[in-house]
This record gives structure tokens, sequence and C-alpha cells, in this order.
């Protein structure tokens, strides 16, 4: 009999537990542990205990150092800023898709969703166009003398356009479907003691999804900070490295040119799986303690 | 019981896509050469044609062409769990020294001991040299993809400046001697593969990027190479900084493009594009030189390739050394010398490069073992360098020290710290 009991729930959450260990838990521990050790991926791995970490964090000469220190500021700085974005924006135009004048909401919400679903390297490619210097609007329409992709902030510019293109669908969908969920009643009774659209908003509609909120910005912030396609398709990390993010450094030194340094790789992933961690923690913390 | 039931169920059915799954990797057949090219642009479709091509001749081992997308990171997986590694694979060239010394590389030896033809005089001497580690022959050419300098003919009537490619040399003299008279958004050079050019300027000085083993990359040559082709930028005489040189030379607007032997067939696409090619430009009247890779046959480690497979692999490269005019259509330099001698592989525009000892000689291929890291270090910084974005010297300190300690990581990795 409790056999029969203590089955039952494997049988549910196996295939989930199973894949969860191939592709995640296992993938994840194998790479802390070479994160402690000198990899070329070919031969097996050379302990060397917290040297990658010390080499990162602490040698001030060194090039991973440098390379690490330059790539998490980016990082942060496309964190702070596409984030509030990400955020406010599909908020706004699902708040105001909800008004009774507006038509066409299904096709509305279509059309920002669709770009979520192109690849970005073929978005790139049409954005990079439509901010070519020559063919593009920059040029043509703005006048602009400099080359976008290639001078500052108009490269941060272009990678935060492209970001918000496409990101803006996703979140929205999940608050259009949170406010849906609130009731009609509030904001009738709020119209009754004379509440506007302001007060309403932030009296009835915010602290109803405060959820949802809470999980697209945790999740909005973790997606962020792995960064990765925007970038190397928009700017290639340039000018000078200015938009050269955390990821793209990991990525080019353990399947970059020539033998890989994967061990290094691995250190630098895990330092940016811990302040991904540590941030998303303190987020959920602060905004749950908030709501109450 | 039911849940009995289900659980054994839900075993049979993960037992069962596991072993599919495992299937994926050794779907190689006893008789099927698996072979793996990173080759995902066009240049993919012409050797799936020179597969089927062998193919339909009933050899005794059929070939199988996959192409790869990042091919060298799936080689590493298939390499560390030893099922799936591929028969055959194309390498490129600064592939080889790190293959050779992680011990990954089959010599060729058995594989062409039967193929009479497949010997150094029969192939372009630096792609055949490339493979040869200290007196093994590692690998086979198949060709040698190369730096080129394309010109508009109509453009360089129009100021009057043919002359310039009267020796064969376009020198940086000769360019900057067009200072002050180019038409509003007009250029003489675009900024296209920068790193490659930089890299000939070093040969063109008599440099190289290594000293005993060591990388020279923070050194007077490096520096005055840096410092000749920054001097074309200053001058206002390239495309500008953060453009696509590649479009506006297609466009008609720049004298010459430093891009790739590849390109050809995209220039030739263009309508109205009248273009030649040359040598890329050099610092010095004395020497050109064009930096040069190359793609390279070559057979990983594999315990279950047969005896009779290897053989079968000679076959197949004996069959590309004689017709691989077909690769010449993607504009490559074909390394087989009995088909660049070939009549038909005069209509190439590439066949320039092999059209006498002097350019073939201007095809240089780097073979330092660390020649990948330099080239990352160049390719990183040589745009910012050559604008005057940053500073020189700084940089070059920079770059050799970005040098050293990936040089530093891999050897560790390699247990030779």
């Amino acid at each position: 009999m409790m056999n029969k009991k203590s089955i039952a729930p494997f049988v549910f959450v196996g295939p989930h537990l199973i894949l969860f260990l191939i592709f995640i838990l296992i993938p994840t521990l194998y790479g802390i542990y070479a994160s402690f050790t000198q990899w070329n991926l070919m031969n097996d791995p050379v302990w060397v205990g917290m040297a990658n970490y010390k080499a990162i964090l602490f040698d001030e000469s060194s090039t991973f150092h440098n390379q690490f220190v330059n790539g998490l500021s980016n990082t942060l700085i496309f964190v702070g800023i596409s984030v509030p974005l990400l955020i406010v924006i599909p908020l706004s135009v699902a708040v105001a898709l909800e008004h009774k004048k507006v038509r066409m909401k299904g096709f509305i919400q279509a059309l920002l969703y669709i770009p979520g679903l192109i690849s970005i390297s073929a978005a790139a490619l049409i954005w990079l166009l439509i901010f070519n210097k020559q063919l593009g609007i920059t040029g043509n329409l703005f006048h602009s003398q400099a080359a976008w992709p290639a001078t500052q902030p108009y490269a941060w510019i272009i990678i935060f356009v492209i970001t918000v293109w496409g990101g803006v669908g996703g979140n929205m969908i999940i608050y259009r479907a949170s406010i849906a969920g609130v009731s009609r009643d509030l904001y009738e009774a709020a119209e009754m003691d004379g509440a506007g659209a302001g007060r309403k908003f932030i009296s009835i509609t915010l602290p109803s999804i405060r959820f949802p909120l809470i999980f697209t910005f945790v999740m909005t912030t973790a997606g962020a900070f792995n960064v990765f396609g925007q970038p190397l398709m928009m700017t290639d990390g340039g000018p000078r490295q200015t938009t050269h993010v955390l990821m793209m450094y990991i990525r080019q030194l353990a399947f970059g040119h020539g033998e890989s340094i994967a061990g290094m790789a691995s250190a630098m992933a895990v330092l940016l799986g811990l302040v991904i961690l540590v941030i998303s923690a303190l987020q959920y913390y602060v905004m749950n303690r908030n709501a109450h | 019981m039911k849940a009995k039931k289900m659980a054994l169920i839900m075993v049979v059915l993960i037992l069962g896509s596991m072993t599919i799954l495992a299937g994926c990797g050794s779907g190689s057949d006893k008789n099927t050469i698996t072979f793996w090219t990173p080759l995902t642009g066009d240049d993919g479709a012409y050797m799936d044609q020179l597969v089927k091509d062998y193919n339909a001749t009933e050899p005794e081992f059929k070939i199988k062409h996959v192409i790869t997308a990042d091919m060298y990171t799936k080689i590493s997986t298939v390499l560390n769990s030893g099922k799936g590694v591929p028969d055959l694979a194309i390498i490129h060239a600064d592939r080889v020294p790190g293959f050779v010394k992680q011990g990954v590389l089959e010599p060729m030896g058995a594989a062409i001991s039967g193929q009479p033809e497949i010997t150094e005089a029969n192939y372009l001497p630096q792609a055949w040299a490339t493979g040869n580690i200290e007196g093994t022959q590692y690998t086979v050419p198949l060709d040698i993809h190369s730096n080129t300098m394309y010109y508009n003919k109509d453009l360089l009537k129009q100021y009057g400046v043919e002359s310039f490619l009267d020796d064969d040399v376009v020198t940086i003299e000769e360019m900057l001697s067009l200072q002050g008279k180019m038409e509003p958004d007009q250029y003489v050079v675009n900024d296209a593969l920068l790193g490659w050019v930089i890299m000939a300027q070093i040969q063109n000085l008599g440099g190289d990027i290594q000293e005993n083993g060591k990388p020279a990359v923070n050194t007077p040559v490096m520096k005055q190479a840096f410092e000749e082709v920054k001097k074309i930028a200053d001058a206002g005489l390239m495309t500008p900084f953060g453009e696509d040189g590649y479009l506006m030379f297609q466009a008609g607007n720049v004298l010459f493009s430093t891009d790739g032997t590849w390109s050809s067939t995209a220039h030739a696409a263009v309508e109205g594009l009248n273009f030649g090619v040359t040598n890329i430009y050099s610092a010095t009247p004395d020497k050109f030189t064009n930096r040069a890779s190359s793609h390279l046959f070559a057979m990983l480690k594999n315990d279950q390739r047969t005896d009779e497979k290897e053989a079968g692999v000679g076959a197949f490269l004996e069959f590309i050394r004689e017709n691989s005019l077909e690769w010449a259509k993607a504009g490559q330099i074909v390394a087989s010398k009995q088909v660049i001698e070939s009549p038909e592989y005069d209509q190439f525009m590439q066949s320039f490069f092999t059209s006498n000892e002097k350019e073939v000689e201007s095809l240089y291929i780097y073979t330092y073992e660390y020649y990948p890291y330099v080239a990352e270090a160049v390719d990183t910084y040589c745009a910012d360098i050559v604008r005057g974005n940053v500073d020189l010297d700084e940089t070059l300190a920079t770059m050799q020290k970005f040098v050293e300690d990936k040089i530093a990581e891999s050897s560790g990795a390699a247990g030779t710290p």
C-alpha cells in the first residue's frame, strides 16, 4: 500500500525531473566545477582552485578582470535602462487597451506581440538598415551625421529600440490577462466615490496585479542580465567595447577563436549567475514586503 | 495497481525517448564516410554538388556531407564523448597547430598511401605545408581563401589613376596622392577585413607575430603597420567609421575594397559594377602580401574508422583533387595544381592569384600556434586604432597582454604551464 502511494507523485513529476537533471542540474554543477579548472574542452580539466576567480575579481592587470568589469558594467547599464522600459511600456499599453473606446484590441495586441517571435538576427538586419546612415532614417530624416552603431550614445539607443520592439509583447499579454481578472465591481465602486482614471490605476489596478508585476519584474531582469543577441548583432560590442556585454565575453572565451578558455568562461558565468540570483532575491523580497 | 502500470508506461516512454536521442549521435553506417564542414554559407552548396558528383561515381564508401554550424564546439563535444566523431572534416589552417598539439588529428599518411597523386608537388605549396607539423602530414588542402583588393574600373579611370595597378602593388603613398581630390561621398578604400590588411602589412614590413614561439604584438613593426594604414584614414580617404564600406563599394562610391576572394560572386551580381581584382595595398613598393587561410581536409582521431574507410577517404580526396573546379565557383583559390593549371580555371577572377610565382608567394598563411589569439586581438582593436579613437602605444600593450593572458590559460589547460 505504501508503495502505491509513493510512486504516483514521481510518475507525474518524473519526466520533468529527468529533463531537469539532464539539461539543467548536471550542466550547472559541471559548469561550477569547470570554473575551478583550466579547461580547453579537449583535454581533461586541470584543477586550479580559486585561481580563475582571483584573476577575474582581484588581478587588475589581467585581461579577464578588465573584460569582466567592462562586460558587467555594460550589462548593468542594459539592465538598468531596459527593465524599466520593458515594465512601464507594456503596462501602459495594457491599461490603454482597456479603455472602452479603443477598437481592434486583438489586432493591436497581435501587432505588438509578433516582433517577439522574429529571430533576433533577422530583426537586427532590418533595424540596421533602418538605422543605416545612407539608406535609413537617421541620415535622411534626422540629418544625423553619425553612424549610429559606431557612435555613443546612439549605439545604446538602437540596442534599446530593438529590445523594446521585441520585448513589449510578452509582458503586455501577462498584464492584459491579469487586468482582465480584476473585478469590475471595484472600478464601479470607485467611480461612484468619484475616483478618476489615475486614482483607479494606482489604487485598484496596481495592487490587484501585484504578483504578475513581481513575476515580470524578476523574470525580465534575469533575462536582461543574459543579454547577448542585440549588442552582438547591432553593434558587435562597439564602439570601443562600450556595448560589449558579459555574455559576449563569456562566449568568446569558451567558443571563440583558437583554443577554448572554458574554465575562465565558466567562472565568469558563475559570477554572473550569482549576481542574477542576488538581485532577483532582493527584488522579490523588497516588492513582496512593500506589497503588504 | 494503476499507478504501477502508469509508472511502467512512463519508464518505457522515457527509456524509449532516451534511446532515440542517443541514436542521434552514432548514425554513421559502415559504408558511409561522415564528412563535417563548417560551410554554412553559399559555399556549402558547391561542396554538396562535389559530394553528389562523387557519390554518383558509385564509390565503395559514399560520402555524407553534414554542414555543421558551430563545428569546432561540436568537435570538442564528440571528441570528449568518443561517439559520433566524423570520419572526415574540413578545418581551417589556423586550427591545425592546436589540434596537433592536443593530439586529436590522425595523420593522413594511411589514407593517402594508395593515392600516388596526392603529394606536395600537386598542391599550392603553402596550402600543403600548413598541414605538415614536424614532418607528419595531417591535412590535405582544398583551397586557399585570401584577402584581396577589388577595384572599381570606372572610378580608377575617372580619377585617372589606372597607373596604380601597373606594378601590381598599390602603395599607401599612391593612395595618399588622391588626398583632396575626391568627390564628396567618394572614398579611396573601405575598411572591410581591416584586421587581415594589418596582418599583411606586418609581412610587408618584414616582421612577424611571434618571436621564438612567444607572441610579438607590441612591436615596432606592428606599430608601424597601424601607423601606415592610419595615414589613409587620417587623410579622410577611408570610408567613414562604422559605415558599411562593403556596400559603399558595391554602390560604386569606393575605388578599392579589401575583402575576400569569395566576395567576387557577390560583387559580380551587382548590376553596373565594373570591377577587377588586385593585391592588398602595401606600405612599401617592394613587397605585397595577401593574408590567407586555407580549408583543409583532416581526420579527427576515431578508433572506429577502419583502414578500408581511410582508403575510401583517400579516394574521395583524389576525386576532389581532380574535380574541384566546382569549388572555384565559390570564389576560392583551389589548392589542386591540376585544377588551377587547367584552362577552364582562367575564367575565374581569383586565378589572378595563381597567375605567376610572385602572386602565389603573396598568399600568406600564418602558422603560429597562437595565431587565432593574435588575430582576435588585432580584430578587436584595429578599427579603433586606425580611426585614432584610442592611444596606439597603450592599446598595443593591452593587445600584447590580451594574447599572453589567453596563452597562459590555454597552455595551463593543456597541462604545460
